[in-house]
């Protein structure tokens, strides 16, 4: 993996993972006000949530350069 | 007849508010891989200013201009290492100019 590849790699890791804290916390305000009489559990809940994904994706794209991909021929 | 259907008349509500929450989330391409999230960023960044000089119309004031920063983190992240290897690798040639410098000054005095 060349240097800028892999800078291009952690710009969209990063970028991504505030976009999914941020989606997690917002979608967990919502599910905290809407069922949960405004505690904090929801929204922490959804924002671990939205750190997980972010996290599984970006083990993703650090890791598709090394692995071997196939496709079915027909 | 109306007490009865009032609690599920509002549970449906909440259903309907947190799954459109979710449904907006998911239509957005904000649960979808790393490079619909960085899209995502990308257009929300470009959606931000002229919303809020809307806002700021309709209210009727404005915000103070933002301060532009000319540091940029991404240039200067390895700066450190750069700046040590190249001290590194001009030490040599620097310690023999100062010692010359040191030699010619000692000589002077002894003149």
């Amino acid at each position: 993996m060349s240097e800028k590849e892999l800078g291009q790699k952690w710009d969209r890791c990063l970028a991504d993972c505030a976009v999914k804290i941020g989606t997690g916390l917002g979608v967990g305000i919502v599910f905290s006000v809407v069922f949960f009489k405004r505690r904090t559990l929801p929204i922490t809940f959804c924002t671990g949530l939205g750190l997980g994904m972010a996290y599984s994706n970006c083990q993703n794209d650090f890791k598709s350069h090394y692995v071997l991909h196939s496709t079915i021929a027909k | 007849m109306a007490a009865k259907i009032l609690p599920v008349v509002k549970l449906a509500t909440k259903v309907t508010i947190a799954g459109g929450a979710i449904y907006v989330a998911y239509d957005s391409g904000l649960l979808g891989g790393g490079e619909e999230g960085s899209v995502a960023l990308a257009r929300a960044k470009a959606a931000v200013p002229p919303a809020v000089e809307e806002w700021m119309k309709y209210f009727g004031f404005e915000l103070p201009a933002t301060p532009k920063i000319e540091f940029s983190p991404l240039d200067a992240w390895n700066s450190g290492v750069q700046k040590s290897i190249h001290a590194l690798s001009v030490a040599p040639s620097t310690m023999s100019d100062y010692s010359k410098q040191g030699l010619q000054y000692l000589k002077d005095l002894s003149k």
